[in-house]
C-alpha cells in the first residue's frame, strides 16, 4: 500500500503521464487525417484505453499494417492526474497556520466556493441573453466574474498556506479545468436548428444521435408518431414496436454511404450485389462508404437496410434503404424524401433522422423559434463570407416571452439553458442553421483559467524576486 | 565616450540603411507620371488598396519577387502592371511566370533557365497542353494527385489569374454590337472570381466595379438598350488613360490621370484614405531591412560572446534596437492598414513572433546583468530567421487579407491569437538559448561554470512564461470556441498543438522541481521544444483539418522536416557524454 501511495506522490509519475498524453494527443491529432473528429475522440480521448491506429504515424503513400496500439485513453491519464495532484498536494502542501488565520482561510475558501457556485449558475445572466454590443464586454465580465472568485480563492491560499499560496492555487484551477471538460464530456448535449425564413420551428436535431421515425399520416385529424432510438438500431436486431403492426428487422447499419445516386448509373457489378429494394432503393443507391475525414469538416451519413415483418405470418413486407440523406435537414433543405410505406389500411411516411428533441424552457413550457430574416454579407467582389445573421422570433406563451432577437457570429443566443450559435445557411441564403449547445459546465473554464492565471503569475512572481534577491 | 560615438556611428548606419529605396523613383514632367498611378485606389480580395500593392502582390504571386528585371534594368511593379493592363506590346515580354518543376518545364516544351522565369508570349503557345493537364489534375481527387499534378495547377492557375486581371481592365468600347452579347456574359462570368475593382463607388454606383464591365455599360449601342445607368465619366476617364499609355502619348495620359484622381477626389474622397501611407509601407520594406540588420546583429554578438568582449556586445544591442523601431513600426502600420489586431495568418504571426522574440532580447539585456550578450544572440537569430519564414510566406499574395467571418473577431484576436503566438515565443526563446548552451558548451570553452547557472536561470525563467502565455493562450482559445460554437474543448489540431505546449512545458518544470533532470538535460529538454511548437505552428497546418488551418504551403513540409532533424541533432549532441563537451573541462 505505501509503495503505491509513493509512486502517487511522486513528481515522475506526473512526468510519465504529462508525457503519455503528449502521445496520446498527438496520435490524436494525426488521426483526424482519416477520420472523423468524434470518432477520434471517442477512440482516443473520452475512453479509458485508446487504440492508437499505427498508420497515423507515417505518410499515407506508405503501405503500413493497420496495427492497433492499446494506450492509456484520456480518462485513465486525466485520472491518474488528478489522483497524483491531490496526493502530492495533500502530502507535502500541509496547512502551515492555526488559529485565527486559519478560521480566516477557511472562510475565505467558503467564500471563494460560494462566488463560484453563484458565477457558474447564472448569477448576474438574464434569463434570455442575447447580445446587443459587442463580442468584446461580455467575454470580459465573464473573465471579471472569474477573476473575482480567483481573487477570493488566492487570500484563502495566503492565508492558509502563505509562501506556497500560488502553487496550491494553480493547481487547484487545472484540477477544476479537467473536472469541468470530464462533465462537458459527460453531459453535454450539441443539437441543430434548421429554419427557413419565415418558418417557425419548435424542435432541435440531436447531430450525434439517430433514431427512424415512423409518422402514420391516414388519419386526417393528427399523426401519430412512432420512434425507434439509436439504441435499438443494431444489425440483426428486431424490433417490435407495440404501436407498429409489424416488426422492423436491422439488416445493416452503415456509419457512412455515398449521396444518393441513379441505380441505371452505377456499374453493373455494384448493382448485382444491390439488395433489391422497395421505395427510394429501387431506383437509387445507397451504398457503405469509408468515414469522412475530420479533415474536411463535413459529417458522415449513416444509412439502415430495414426489413419489415409480419407480426403474425412472418412474411417480408419489404426491405427498404433509409438513409439521413433523404431527411431534409441534413441536405441542407435541398430536398425532403419521406419513405412511404403502405401497409394494413394505414400509410406512414419513414425517416431515418436525427433525434428529434422538442423545445422546452426550464418550467416546463414549450418555445419556439421563428426565422424572420436571415442576412448574409460577404466581402465586396468576393465569394469570401463577412458575416452571418438571423434576426429571429422568440415565443414561449407558457413563460409570456415574445421577443425578437439577433443572432450572428460569435454573438450567440442563451436561453432555456442552452445555447444557440449562428452555424450555417441554407442554399440561397434562404435560412439559418443554428448549433444548440447545452452544457451546464460551460462557465468552468473561464473561472478555472483565471484562477490558473492567478496563481502561476503569483508563483512566477515570487520565483523572480527571489532570484533579483540572491542576485543582488 | 568611446560607447557614445559608437552608438551615435550604429544609429547612423541605420539610418542610412533603412532610408533606402524609401524614396519615390525619380520622374520628370515629361514622363508617365507612374508613381500618381500607383497611388490610385483598387478593391481586390474585399480590401481597398493602392495599386502600387496590387502590382507588388500580384508580381509576388507570379514571380515570388516585387520587381521585375529586364537586361538588368528594375522595373517597378507599378509600371510592369501598367504596361500590361494597357496592353503594351513589350508587356508579354516580361519574364515574370515562375516554372520551377522539371517535368511542367518539359512537358510545356520549355528549357530550363536560371531564375526559372519565363513570359507570357513564351508559355501562350503551350496553353493547350497547360490547360489538358491542369484539366486531367482538377479531375483528380486530392489524394490521388501527385507533385507534377499540384505543380501543373499551381502553375495554370497562375496563368488563369494573369488572364482574368488583364480581362478585367480590358476596354469594349469599340466593340462591334454583335459581339456585345457574349461580351456581357463572360463578364458576368468574370465578375464571379475575385478580380481588381477599380472604379470606386460614385454617383452612378454604390458599388465597386471592374473597369470592363463600367466601359461596357457605357458602350453606345447598350446605352440605347438601357437599363444600364449613366455613363460613367470616371470608368471613361480611366479608359483614355490606359489607351494613352498603351499609345504613348505622355501628356494625354498625364493629363486624365489627374483628372481622374480629381473626380474621384471630388466624389468620394474617402476612397483615398490610407493610400499613401499603403504606398510609403511598402516603399519602406521595414522586415526585410530589419533581418539583414539582425543577422548583423547575431554575427557580431557571436564574435562578442566567444571573445568576451563588452563592446562589440554593447554595439550589437544599439544595433538590434535600431532594427527593432522600425520593425515595431511597421508592425502597428500593419494594424493601421488592415483594420485588424497584429496577427491574422501565418504571416503575420512569423513577423509577431520575430519582434516578440528581439524585445525578449532586449528586455533579458536591460534587466538582466549578467545576460552578457544572450539577449543579443537569441534576439537577433530569431528575429532573423522569422522575418525570412515571413518572406517565403508572402507569396500567397496580399499578407493583409480579410477575414473569414468565423475568425474574424478583432477582441479575440487581439487577446488568444497575441498570447498564446507569445508562448510560442517564449517556448522558441528557451529552446534558442538552449541550442547555444549545448553548441557553445560543446565545441567551446566559453560556458564555465557562471555562464552555465545564468544560460539555465534565463532558460527557466522564459520557460516559466512560456507555460503562463500558453496556457493562458489556449484556455482563451478554448473560450473564444465556446463562445462561438459552444465547445470549449474540441480536440481540433490546432488547439492540440497548442495544448502539447503547454503540457511539453509543463514537463520542463516539474522534471526540474522533481530534480530529474540536471543543467543539461534541461537545455536538451527546451531544444526539444523547439520541435514542439514548431510542429503547431506549422506542423498542423500541413494537416489541413479544422478552421483554424490558414496557410498551406508544400514546401513548408521539406523545411519543418529539416529543422526538426537540425533540432534533433543538437539533441543528440547535448546527450554526449561530458567528457567529450569542451567546456567545464579542465586545463
Amino acid at each position: 500500500m505505501k509503495k503505491i501511495v509513493d509512486i502517487f506522490l511522486s513528481l515522475k509519475l506526473t512526468v510519465v503521464l504529462l508525457a503519455l498524453s503528449m502521445v496520446l494527443v498527438f496520435a490524436g491529432t494525426l488521426a483526424q487525417v482519416d477520420k472523423g473528429i468524434w470518432t477520434v475522440v471517442d477512440q482516443y480521448f473520452r475512453c479509458i484505453i485508446a487504440w492508437i491506429d499505427l498508420p497515423v504515424f507515417f505518410p499515407r503513400m506508405w503501405d503500413i499494417p493497420n496495427i492497433r496500439i492499446p494506450f492509456p485513453g484520456g480518462y485513465l491519464i486525466g485520472w491518474l492526474l488528478v489522483i497524483n495532484l491531490i496526493t502530492v498536494h495533500w502530502a507535502s502542501f500541509k496547512v502551515q497556520v492555526n488559529g485565527g488565520r486559519r478560521i480566516a482561510g477557511l472562510l475565505m475558501l467558503l467564500l471563494g466556493v460560494v462566488v463560484t457556485l453563484g458565477v457558474m449558475f447564472g448569477w448576474g445572466a438574464a434569463s434570455v441573453a442575447a447580445t446587443e454590443s459587442d463580442a468584446f464586454w461580455r467575454v470580459f465580465l465573464r473573465l471579471g466574474r472569474g477573476s473575482l472568485a480567483a481573487v477570493v480563492f488566492y487570500i484563502a491560499c495566503v492565508l492558509l498556506y502563505r509562501k506556497r499560496a500560488g502553487m496550491v492555487l494553480l493547481h487547484g484551477g487545472i484540477l477544476f479545468l479537467m473536472v469541468g471538460e470530464f462533465m462537458t464530456a459527460m453531459f453535454a448535449v450539441e443539437a441543430r436548428m434548421t429554419i427557413k425564413e419565415g418558418e417557425t420551428v419548435n424542435y432541435i436535431d440531436h447531430s450525434q444521435q439517430l433514431e427512424i421515425a415512423f409518422t402514420e399520416v391516414s388519419n386526417p385529424d393528427h399523426d401519430t408518431v412512432t420512434v425507434l432510438p439509436q439504441r435499438s438500431l443494431k444489425e440483426g436486431a428486431v424490433i417490435a414496436s407495440e404501436q407498429l403492426p409489424f416488426d422492423v428487422k436491422i439488416n445493416r447499419y452503415y456509419v457512412n454511404s455515398n449521396r444518393p445516386q441513379p441505380l441505371d448509373s452505377v456499374p453493373d457489378r455494384a448493382r448485382s450485389l444491390y439488395p433489391k429494394y422497395e421505395g427510394y432503393g429501387s431506383r437509387l443507391y445507397v451504398a457503405e462508404q469509408s468515414e469522412v475525414s475530420g479533415a474536411t469538416g463535413a459529417m458522415n451519413a449513416p444509412s439502415v437496410d430495414v426489413e419489415l415483418f409480419d407480426r403474425t405470418s412472418g412474411a417480408s413486407l419489404g426491405r427498404y434503404i433509409l438513409s439521413l440523406w433523404f431527411y431534409p435537414n441534413f441536405v441542407q433543405r435541398t430536398w425532403d424524401m419521406p419513405t412511404r410505406i403502405k401497409l394494413a389500411g394505414k400509410e406512414y411516411e419513414v425517416y431515418l433522422r436525427f433525434r428529434r428533441e422538442y423545445l422546452t424552457s426550464p418550467s416546463g413550457s414549450p418555445f419556439s423559434i421563428k426565422l424572420l430574416d436571415f442576412v448574409h454579407e460577404k466581402y465586396e467582389g468576393t465569394q469570401m463570407p463577412k458575416d452571418f445573421a438571423s434576426q429571429i422570433l422568440l415565443v414561449n406563451e407558457g413563460d409570456d416571452i415574445d421577443r425578437e432577437l439577433r443572432i450572428w457570429m460569435n454573438n450567440p443566443l442563451r436561453y432555456a439553458r442552452r445555447t444557440f450559435y449562428q452555424s450555417g445557411y441554407l442554399p440561397d441564403d434562404s435560412g439559418t442553421v443554428l448549433q444548440v449547445v447545452r452544457n451546464d459546465s460551460w462557465m468552468i473554464p473561464y473561472l478555472a483559467c483565471m484562477i490558473v492565471f492567478v496563481g502561476m503569475t503569483a508563483q512566477f512572481l515570487q520565483s523572480l524576486r527571489r532570484y533579483q534577491r540572491s542576485d543582488d | 565616450m568611446r560607447k557614445i560615438i559608437i552608438n551615435t556611428v550604429v544609429v547612423l548606419f541605420a539610418v542610412w540603411f533603412f532610408q533606402n529605396g524609401v524614396k519615390l523613383p525619380k520622374e520628370s514632367a515629361d514622363e508617365f507620371q507612374v508613381n500618381a498611378f500607383g497611388h490610385l485606389p483598387v478593391k481586390y480580395q474585399g480590401r481597398k488598396k493602392p495599386i502600387d500593392t496590387l502590382a507588388r502582390n500580384f508580381l509576388t504571386v507570379l514571380s515570388n519577387k516585387q520587381s521585375v528585371r529586364v537586361d538588368g534594368e528594375k522595373v517597378s511593379a507599378t509600371k510592369w502592371l501598367l504596361d500590361n493592363i494597357a496592353g503594351r506590346p513589350e508587356a508579354m515580354d516580361y519574364q515574370v511566370f515562375r516554372i520551377e518543376n522539371m517535368d511542367v518545364l518539359s512537358s510545356l516544351g520549355l528549357e530550363e533557365r536560371k531564375r526559372f522565369r519565363y513570359s507570357y508570349r513564351e508559355i501562350l503557345p503551350k496553353i493547350g497542353a497547360l490547360d489538358a493537364a491542369s484539366r486531367s489534375a482538377y479531375a483528380k481527387s486530392d489524394k490521388e494527385r501527385d507533385l507534377y499534378d499540384k505543380q501543373v495547377m499551381k502553375v495554370a492557375n497562375k496563368f488563369y489569374l494573369y488572364q482574368n486581371f488583364m480581362s478585367a481592365f480590358e476596354d469594349p468600347s469599340s466593340m462591334p454590337q454583335d459581339q456585345l452579347l457574349p461580351t456581357a456574359q463572360r463578364y458576368m462570368q468574370l465578375e464571379k472570381y475575385s478580380i481588381p475593382l477599380v472604379i470606386p463607388p460614385n454617383a452612378g454606383s454604390s458599388k465597386w466595379r471592374p473597369l470592363m464591365s463600367a466601359l461596357l455599360a457605357n458602350h453606345p449601342a447598350m446605352q440605347t438598350m438601357g437599363h444600364v445607368g449613366a455613363p460613367d465619366p470616371m470608368a471613361v476617364n480611366f479608359g483614355v488613360m490606359l489607351a494613352a499609355y498603351r499609345e504613348g502619348r505622355v501628356e494625354l495620359f498625364n493629363d486624365t490621370l489627374y483628372e481622374y484622381g480629381a473626380l474621384v477626389q471630388a466624389e468620394n474622397p474617402a476612397v483615398f484614405e490610407k493610400l499613401s501611407f499603403e504606398t510609403f509601407y511598402n516603399r519602406f520594406g521595414a522586415f526585410m531591412k530589419s533581418a539583414q540588420l539582425y543577422l548583423l546583429v547575431f554575427v557580431i554578438s557571436c564574435f562578442g560572446w566567444l571573445a568576451r568582449k563588452r563592446g562589440p556586445i554593447s554595439a550589437a544591442l544599439a544595433l538590434m534596437i535600431c532594427a527593432f523601431i522600425p520593425h515595431t513600426f511597421a508592425i502597428i502600420a500593419r494594424c493601421f492598414l488592415s483594420g485588424y489586431p497584429p496577427v491574422t495568418n501565418l504571416y503575420s504571426s512569423a513577423i509577431f513572433i520575430g519582434w516578440a522574440s528581439v524585445l525578449a532580447g532586449i528586455v533579458l539585456e536591460a534587466v538582466y546583468r549578467k545576460a552578457d550578450g544572450m539577449g543579443n544572440l537569441v534576439g537577433g537569430i530569431a528575429g532573423f530567421v522569422t522575418l525570412l519564414i515571413a518572406h517565403f510566406l508572402a507569396g500567397d499574395g496580399d499578407t493583409m487579407e480579410q477575414m473569414r467571418a468565423v475568425l474574424d473577431t478583432r477582441f479575440w484576436l487581439a487577446t488568444h491569437v497575441i498570447t498564446v503566438t507569445l508562448g510560442y515565443m517564449a517556448t522558441f526563446v528557451a529552446g534558442t538559448i538552449g541550442v547555444f548552451y549545448i553548441a557553445a558548451g560543446l565545441l567551446t570553452r566559453r560556458v564555465d561554470e557562471a555562464t552555465n547557472a545564468n544560460m539555465v536561470r534565463m532558460m527557466y525563467g522564459t520557460v516559466c512564461f512560456a507555460l503562463l502565455l500558453s496556457f493562458v493562450g489556449t484556455v482563451l482559445g478554448g473560450l473564444w470556441a465556446d463562445d462561438s460554437w459552444g465547445r470549449f474543448w474540441g480536440w481540433d489540431p490546432k488547439e492540440n498543438g497548442a495544448l502539447l505546449i503547454v503540457i511539453w512545458n509543463a514537463i520542463l518544470l516539474h522534471a526540474r522541481y522533481g530534480k530529474m533532470v540536471g543543467n543539461r538535460g534541461f537545455a536538451v529538454m527546451a531544444v526539444a521544444g523547439n520541435i514542439v511548437t514548431a510542429w503547431s505552428w506549422f506542423g498542423v497546418n500541413q494537416l489541413s483539418v479544422g478552421l483554424h488551418s490558414y496557410g498551406f504551403t508544400q514546401s513548408a513540409t521539406f523545411w519543418l522536416l529539416v529543422f526538426v532533424i537540425t533540432q534533433l541533432a543538437v539533441i543528440f549532441a547535448g546527450l554526449l557524454p561530458s567528457k567529450v563537451w569542451k567546456s567545464g573541462q579542465e586545463g
